[in-house]
């Protein structure tokens, strides 16, 4: 079975990226003093920590020991679900991670339903009109869409939107819906709020989180679209110039169809590539984007801030999770892109090319 | 030179010229538009003296961009500080132009080092290399970013012993001594190590194909060392698309550095290594952001500096492009007979 040839490589490819990236966190970590190490292993208290405890861990984890010993001994702690304390939220890493997870997991998901049909179908437009009205103002606002950096846009929108006009919130859901999901009666099946509004038979939830996740979605979207589209576009006016393309109009087939059967198919590989290779740059716009608009995401990590300062605890074990964290939310986006390309060339599934 | 005269007659270009000119010509006149307090050691920010007003100073007579007020940490306690933003806009074109070209060569020459090596020697060591680059291209940057950041909080730690209750301080390592000694920032050092991937891969590419290219093929036959051939005869041939992406890149680096300042992952506000720019957005950030923070209000706090990031962007994107269609013969053909 070529298909499942074709699975088990991307999963091992996916497998590698994880041990590599990884080796490389840990390598990076070991840039640091073995007693900011020590800390991934603290014990889970909400006192400090002294330096007797830190040397007691150091010779218990044994991390003086050479670098390719510590990384396998975390990696493995990692792989059994423990992730370490963090001082500064006073949590689990791994369940602040996991409770923060569908905020972010409906913001990536939003976005990239709404930029990759999108993008395609703008490019592929813009490719078929070429040089006409359509073609023109796409490629200006693709130019203006990249030109501003997301966290300006964000800035902008939220200026005039939230403060100015007063029509999008920010944050996740208004208090009274805030409420009403917290309460016993709303049951939750998949953690995104919009679509449990909709299971619960209460669309006031749903359309509230809607309300709120415009500007996000927009403002993550906005950028990815704009590449996405001149991706496509390119690979589309490669397409049209193609034999095949002259045969089908030769045998009378409308330029509609030609355009949307037949180039649009071939066209659609190169777009699929770049936004699973932009999958990495998607997610750390999440986090940006969670930050300006105030979403109770997974970035919440990054604003936890040192307590007690005479007593200084790093908080390595958030950073090491949140870092391992983002590559686990990559890795999957990538994968379903690549299952896409499968689908649609049959050279990839046959095993041909890789 | 045809492909330069081409360059020349795109009026797109000229703009790109214009405007990335125009930020080193204010970066080298700072001096002239922004005379420093003390011009024989210019400082890069300047703040008003004896200034009661708790709130940001709009723009007026002296201030073309007004200030920007901030808790400033300094010996004497904390102290609010009115910051000149014309100053630091103008002096700030220097440290965010040594930024960007610093980074990106940094990453280009990382990319191009470990892409030329792997393309050239082929076999199990390009793959391992071009499966870690792969790797690499997986992981958001951000995390990257407050991964270093960590490690430079690590260093000199103070801890307490328990069984005389005294402070034992951490020696730090000496990768965080070499940073803090000369003042790099942890942010620069992430987007190298995570931007180099575009580079290795573009000069693999270019490199596998051309090592079969029959010039090369007649070099390596002529008994030409490998050094040579690399130097003489492929990487000439695969700079274009470099050139291309490190203008792209300069820009972009800039950008996104601004963007991890202003979310708070960057380094702190006194922090020497942050460009000028970024430190006015972090500045800023609660008078636009915060409680009671209105950006109507207060628009000169981030209006004049995000205008400059999306120009600086715009400037060295036009010049990617525009250096694309010259250094493309491809794309030169496209345009022409497309």
């Amino acid at each position: 079975m070529p298909i499942v040839k074709f699975l088990v490589r991307r999963l091992a490819f996916m497998a590698i990226t994880f041990v590599v990236i990884t080796a490389g966190l840990y390598g990076v970590m070991m840039l640091s003093p073995a007693e900011a190490r020590a800390t991934l292993y603290m014990p889970r208290t909400d006192s400090g920590i002294s330096f007797n405890q830190l040397q007691l861990i150091i010779e218990e984890y044994g991390l003086k020991a050479p670098y390719p010993v510590q990384y396998v001994r975390w990696l493995g702690s990692v792989l059994r679900g423990d992730w370490g304390w963090s001082p500064t939220l006073r949590d689990d890493v791994l369940k602040a991670l996991l409770r923060r997870t569908p905020v972010t997991a409906e913001l990536i998901l939003w976005s990239v339903l709404l930029f990759i049909p999108l993008g395609i179908f703008s490019g592929a437009v813009a490719a078929w009109q070429r040089g006409r009205a359509a073609d023109h103002s796409f490629r200006l606002l693709a130019f203006f869409a990249t030109s501003i950096p997301p966290f300006v846009l964000g800035l902008m929108l939220l200026a005039i939107f939230y403060v100015g006009l007063r029509w999008f919130p920010v944050g996740r859901l208004t208090v009274s819906s805030e409420l009403a999901v917290k309460s016993a009666a709303f049951k939750t099946y998949t953690g995104l709020v919009v679509v449990d509004g909709l299971l619960n038979g209460r669309p006031d939830i749903t359309m509230d989180a809607l309300r709120h996740l415009v500007l996000p979605v927009f403002t993550l979207s906005l950028t990815h679209w704009a590449t996405l589209g001149r991706v496509t576009r390119a690979a589309m006016a490669e397409e049209l110039h193609k034999d095949y393309v002259t045969t089908a109009r030769g045998k009378g087939l409308s330029w509609r169809k030609t355009v949307w059967r037949h180039a649009l198919h071939n066209a659609m590989l190169p777009a699929l590539n770049s936004s699973a290779l932009s999958a990495a740059a998607l997610v750390t716009g999440v986090f940006v984007v969670e930050v300006i608009f105030g979403l109770p995401g997974v970035s919440g990590l990054l604003n936890a801030s040192p307590g007690n300062m005479r007593l200084f605890v790093p908080d390595v074990a958030a950073t090491m999770g949140f870092a391992v964290y983002g590559v686990l939310l990559v890795l999957p986006l990538m994968f379903i892109l690549d299952v896409l390309q499968a689908f649609i060339d049959p050279r990839l599934r046959e095993g041909a090319v890789l | 030179m045809r492909r330069l005269r081409h360059f020349f007659t795109v009026r797109l270009n000229w703009v790109a010229l214009l405007i990335v000119g125009f930020f080193f010509t204010v970066a080298l006149a700072a001096p002239w538009i922004a005379p420093p307090d003390d011009p024989a050691h210019p400082a890069l920010y300047r703040y008003l003296e004896g200034q009661t007003q708790v709130a940001p100073l709009p723009p007026g007579p002296g201030l073309p961009l007004g200030t920007v007020a901030y808790m400033m940490d300094s010996t004497g306690g904390r102290e609010l500080l009115h910051f000149d933003i014309f100053y630091s806009l103008v002096w700030g074109t220097r440290t965010v132009l040594r930024f960007g070209l610093l980074t990106a060569l940094a990453a280009a020459c990382l990319g191009i080092t470990l892409g030329a090596i792997g393309g050239y020697v082929g076999g199990a060591l390009n793959f391992a290399l071009m499966r870690i680059t792969d790797a690499f291209l997986a992981f958001p940057v951000i995390a990257g970013v407050w991964l270093f950041r960590t490690v430079m909080q690590t260093a000199n730690m103070e801890l307490v012993d328990y069984t005389n209750l005294t402070p034992v301080s951490i020696p730090s390592t000496p990768f965080q001594h070499l940073v803090l000694t000369l003042g790099i920032d942890p942010v620069m050092l992430t987007l190298i190590l995570f931007s180099w991937m575009g580079y290795a891969r573009l000069i693999n590419a270019n490199l596998i194909s051309l090592k079969e290219a029959e010039y090369v093929q007649a070099a390596k036959v002529a008994g030409q060392r490998p050094l040579r051939i690399i130097f003489r005869h492929l990487l000439p041939n695969a700079i274009a698309p470099i050139i291309v992406l490190l203008a792209r890149d300069i820009g972009g680096m800039v950008v996104m550095q601004a963007a991890f300042a202003f979310i708070g992952v960057s380094g702190t506000v006194n922090s020497t290594a942050i460009p000028e720019w970024s430190r006015l957005l972090m500045m800023g950030r609660n008078w636009i952001m915060g409680a009671g923070g209105n950006p109507f209000l207060y628009w000169w706090l981030y209006l004049p500096v995000t205008a400059a990031l999306i120009v600086f962007g715009i400037g060295w994107n036009l010049l990617g492009d525009g250096l694309n269609l010259t250094l493309n013969p491809h794309e030169v053909a496209r345009k022409r007979f497309g």
